[in-house]
């Protein structure tokens, strides 16, 4: 009899000695950043680089976890329903305003807090360097003519660079096949393979096969010219204004509290201050651009705005 | 022995069938332009074409030259029993967020050891005791994989 | 070429400090454990351990993360041929023969010869990448969306028939697997498909809750459907004699490990999930050469070794697309690239010539970590062996106990867990009834990419389907996938003109 008291003491300490101490200050664990998409794409290697980089600014590891599906559904939904103390990231990027509007979805850009917006980069066209397009001029002289025929790929339906091609085909007054694929790398692929004709994305995607010269930008949906091309005109220069691109930050779960969020804000910005991480935006060849929390939030409101008036203009 | 042929026949024709009626309640678009249930209805289709197909040869061979099942033939005990192992282990799983994976994996391995008979004292208690502080230690700790933790907070 | 063998012997410099030699047996010992769990693969140990990567350089970095790679790959099939419970998704046809091969006591030579096998296997793939490398690349580019419909209908078509058996069963069981893979988003539109309104569908049928399910789960209540003196039993007890493979088997293996390697890297070098379908495409071929077919099945170490090498070399040319391209065709690859970019080198046509250092440090390191691979795992294998030494009544609950937990770190769902029981009892039936599970996986995995290169192809060519024969290439797979399916209509056509065309004629 005593020998089963002694070893229920026994096992009772063991177990309690195992109850994980809860500790008082942010962070005490990892914390980990839910990118929706699949390894390997544009937002999962910018938010790997800034997950380097910020771990030390932050104390604890930031580490990156990918949950891919449903055009980012699956891994937006999860962050949503995830316990609101800081514990759980998202990377936040233009589809989250757009996807609600084209799907039921369980979340909006509401269900989320602003934490830091990080990139900011236009959409681009790419084709290959032996294309029978010279310029602008005459790619869309050629889809004017040819209206359905040129195929141009994306990285989803319904994602931020085909909604980019979709409002291009409005502004310029033209029709493009449009072909989705499963992501940046394969739709840049089959344009390397000469499957498609063009192809809609935003660096750092195909930013190499430019470089090596494998591929051209022929279009490019922004403000200034890129640092690293200079001879590449923006489709605003050649006369049509049309400036549309994606940005890329980060969110929390709503109701996580404003301290916690300063305490990432401040995090994160040091990691993008950090000159690692700037040699690796220059590299990929992304625009860095800081948005604090509010502005930050201000932009998905309006953002979401335009894109549900979009999307319902593109349903008709 | 061949009426159960025909009954799987038959229910792979009606899983066909439904996947057939399901998929006809989605957009199907034409080819073109598929909308997402074309691909299931036509797999639907086909399945139930094979189902066809396959009742049709079952009919039609006159000789029973079928294929024997692979596994032997369970005694009545024997049947029971996988059912209550399989039921154990559906019971665990419900108590997994309940109890917390230590506290579960330990009554877990107490019940399937007892539904195999195992039947001494100490081979009964002390193999689940080891194999739940076991594996906790080597993937929570250790290997930092999280395991379901219960309402006592394990 | 000379300049190739230069540079190769350059990276072999650079991997074989000790560091490195240090970081990549690391590695493979880290794998080896995530892969042995089921439900954990390379991937999830890799994603897992990057973070301890970070303050290495990026050779040692990439060179831990290949071991890694290779560890859980290896891992993964030790417990397909002890338990039948495919570690991973590429090991499900290991389960098949190397299962029958454990339960006879020759787990031993089963699990050499993987050992053996994918070593040489991945050795061979390694040399063919350094020279071979950029023309594959190109060849790899030829492939688009009505290439990869045809090549994987062809395939899985063909392939779903690799266990025997009636070939419309096969293809029911296939085309059951194709409807499940449809279920979750449509991967074109986004749309809700069977979802019936959960979240846990969103992301479709889990495919290694499927697999655990309907290999392991399903042979544990088997095992249990029996009564209690058999449980008493153990597996076997293997003899000592037969902890290594026999000359026989050595000689046996040859011919499959070489062919395994040939079909594993050429089919590494097709995007999405290679390494399953180059070990469905080994077993099939091993089956039809042989001079004893029946033996497959029961236990033929062809069955074994074929896959497992042609499995091993699909990972290495897996690769290929990645360092030459800068693409990632596969999971595995795609984290792997994400390693590169954080610590500064950018895969692609670049690389080779900005990072020399890298790519072949790299490439040297491959060859490495195999061989460590097999120092590591030969002498555990009596350890290994024994393990079927343990009575079925206490082995068959840890299982169990291991595939549960194992499912469950896979996504963190405990939905997971009832859909693997779930698969478990529905591959109990299947059993019974002689239907087999193989082509139902296959499908469930080529599914969903073959639907996409459809309904991609159709929205190129404007819904003509002209486009699938227009292409040689994809023609070419058509007619074979043709061919195949009307060899037996012929065959039966052909023995009722023999018979004189009477169908109630019987054969004695």
């Amino acid at each position: 009899m005593l020998k089963k008291v002694i070893v229920g003491i026994f096992v009772t300490l063991a177990l309690l000695v195992s109850i994980p101490l809860q500790a008082a200050e942010f962070p005490t664990k990892e914390v980990p950043i839910i990118i929706p998409w699949a390894a390997g794409g544009a937002t999962d290697l910018i938010f790997r680089a800034l997950a380097e980089t910020t771990g030390k600014y932050l104390g604890k590891a930031v580490v990156v976890v990918n949950r891919p599906g449903g055009a980012g559904a699956v891994g937006y939904t999860e962050c949503m329903k995830a316990q609101p103390d800081g514990y759980t990231l998202v990377s936040a990027i233009t589809p989250l305003t757009i996807l609600p509007h084209q799907v039921t979805t369980a979340f909006t850009y509401k269900s989320f807090e602003p934490v830091i917006n990080v990139v900011r980069d236009p959409g681009m066209f790419l084709v290959r360097s032996d294309a029978p397009w010279k310029s602008l001029k005459e790619f869309l002289d050629y889809a004017k003519k040819n209206p359905d025929m040129i195929t141009v790929g994306n990285s989803g339906a319904g994602g931020g660079v085909h909604l980019i091609a979709l409002a291009f085909e409005k502004t310029a007054g033209v029709k493009f096949n449009n072909i989705p694929f499963a992501g940046g790398g394969p739709s840049v692929t089959a344009l390397l393979g000469g499957h498609i004709n063009a192809v809609s994305v935003s660096p750092p995607e195909g930013i190499e096969h430019v470089k090596a010269g494998k591929l051209k930008i022929i279009a490019l949906f922004a403000d200034k010219r890129f640092e690293l091309f200079p001879d590449v005109p923006t489709v605003k220069e050649q006369g049509i204004d049309f400036v549309m691109g994606q940005w890329r930050g980060l969110a929390a779960p709503k109701g996580t509290p404003p301290d916690v969020i300063k305490k990432l804000h401040d995090a994160f910005k040091q990691g993008m201050d950090d000159p690692a991480f700037q040699k690796n935006a220059k590299d990929m060849v992304v625009n860095l651009s800081y948005l604090g929390p509010e502005a930050f939030g201000k932009l998905m409101a309006s953002d979401d705005e335009f894109y549900g008036k979009l999307v319902k203009e593109i349903k008709k | 022995m061949k009426r159960v042929e025909i009954i799987e026949g038959v229910i792979i024709f009606l899983c066909g069938g439904i996947t057939v009626a399901l998929s006809l309640q989605m957009p199907i678009g034409t080819f073109r332009m598929a909308g997402s249930g074309l691909f299931p209805l036509c797999l639907g289709i086909a399945l139930m074409l094979l189902a066809l197909l396959y009742l049709a040869n079952l009919l039609l061979q006159k000789d029973a030259k079928r294929q024997s099942p692979k596994a032997a033939a369970a005694s009545p005990g024997a049947a029971g029993q996988m059912l209550l192992f399989l039921g154990a282990s559906a019971l665990a799983t419900l108590c997994l967020n309940i109890l917390g994976y230590p506290l579960t994996s330990f009554l877990l391995m107490l019940s399937l050891l007892a539904i195999l008979g195992v039947r001494q004292p100490v081979l009964l208690v002390s193999l689940p005791l080891l194999t739940a502080a076991g594996s906790y230690f080597l993937f929570v700790q250790f290997l930092r994989i999280p395991l379901p933790k219960g309402l006592i907070g394990l | 070429m000379l300049e190739s063998i230069q540079q190769l012997l350059t990276g072999f410099g650079i991997a074989a400090t000790v560091v490195n030699l240090l970081y990549c047996l690391l590695g493979a010992v880290a794998g080896t454990l995530v892969g042995i769990l089921p439900g954990l693969g390379p991937i999830a140990g890799i994603a897992l351990l990057i973070p301890v990567t970070f303050g290495l350089n990026p050779t040692s970095a990439i060179i831990m993360l290949c071991g890694i790679y290779y560890g859980a790959m290896y891992g993964g099939s030790t417990t397909s041929i002890l338990l039948n419970v495919p570690g991973e998704t590429a090991s499900v046809i290991t389960c098949i023969d190397g299962y029958q091969m454990a339960r006879k006591g020759r787990a031993g030579p089963a699990l050499a010869i993987c050992a053996i096998g994918s070593f040489i296997a991945g050795t061979l793939a390694i040399f063919g990448m350094v020279f071979l490398a950029p023309p594959l690349a190109r060849a790899a580019l030829a492939f688009g969306p009505p290439e990869y419909f045809s090549l994987m209908i062809c395939g899985l078509i063909v392939l779903s028939n690799v266990t025997g058996g009636s070939l419309i069963k096969s293809l029911m069981m296939a085309v059951v697997g194709l409807i499940i893979g449809t279920v979750g988003l449509d991967p074109v539109t986004g749309e809700y498909r069977f979802t019936f309104d959960t979240t846990y569908l969103l992301s479709g049928i889990e495919f290694v809750a499927v697999a655990i399910g309907l290999f392991g789960i399903a042979e544990i209540l088997a095992n249990v459907d029996q009564p209690l003196e058999k449980l008493e039993q153990r597996v076997i007890v293997p003899r000592f004699r037969d902890l290594y493979p026999s000359l026989q088997d050595l000689k046996a293996s040859v011919g499959a490990i070489l062919r395994g390697a040939g079909i594993g890297f050429g089919v590494g070098l097709i995007p999405g999930p290679a390494p399953v379908i180059a070990t469905y495409a080994s077993y099939m071929t091993e089956k039809r050469i042989s001079k004893h077919p029946e033996a497959f099945g029961k236990g033929a170490i062809e069955g074994v070794a074929g896959p497992e090498s042609a499995n091993n070399a699909a990972c290495q040319s897996a690769f290929i697309p990645l360092f030459v391209l800068g693409i990632p065709f596969a999971p595995p690859t795609a984290i792997l690239l994400g390693a590169l970019m954080i610590h500064g080198v950018a895969p692609g046509p670049m690389m080779i010539t900005e990072h020399p250092d890298v790519f072949w440090g790299v490439i040297a390191s491959m060859y490495i970590g195999n061989f460590i691979l097999l120092l590591l795992n030969l002498p555990f294998i009596p350890f290994f062996a024994s393990i079927l030494r343990i009575p079925k009544k206490v082995l068959l609950p840890l299982v169990m106990l291991f595939c549960i937990t194992g499912m469950y770190t896979v996504n963190n769902s405990v939905n997971d867990i009832w859909l693997m029981l779930l698969m478990g009892a529905l591959g109990y039936l299947m059993r019974k009834w002689a239907y087999d599970a193989a082509p139902l996986l296959l499908a469930l995995v080529i599914g969903p990419k073959m639907e996409v290169a459809f309904r991609q192809s159709l929205m190129i060519s404007h819904g003509d389907f002209g486009i699938f024969i227009n292409r040689p290439v994809s023609l070419v797979f058509l007619l074979a996938m043709a061919i195949f399916l009307m060899v037996p209509v012929f065959r039966l056509i052909f023995k009722k003109m023999k018979k004189g065309g009477d169908l109630s004629v019987r054969s004695s």
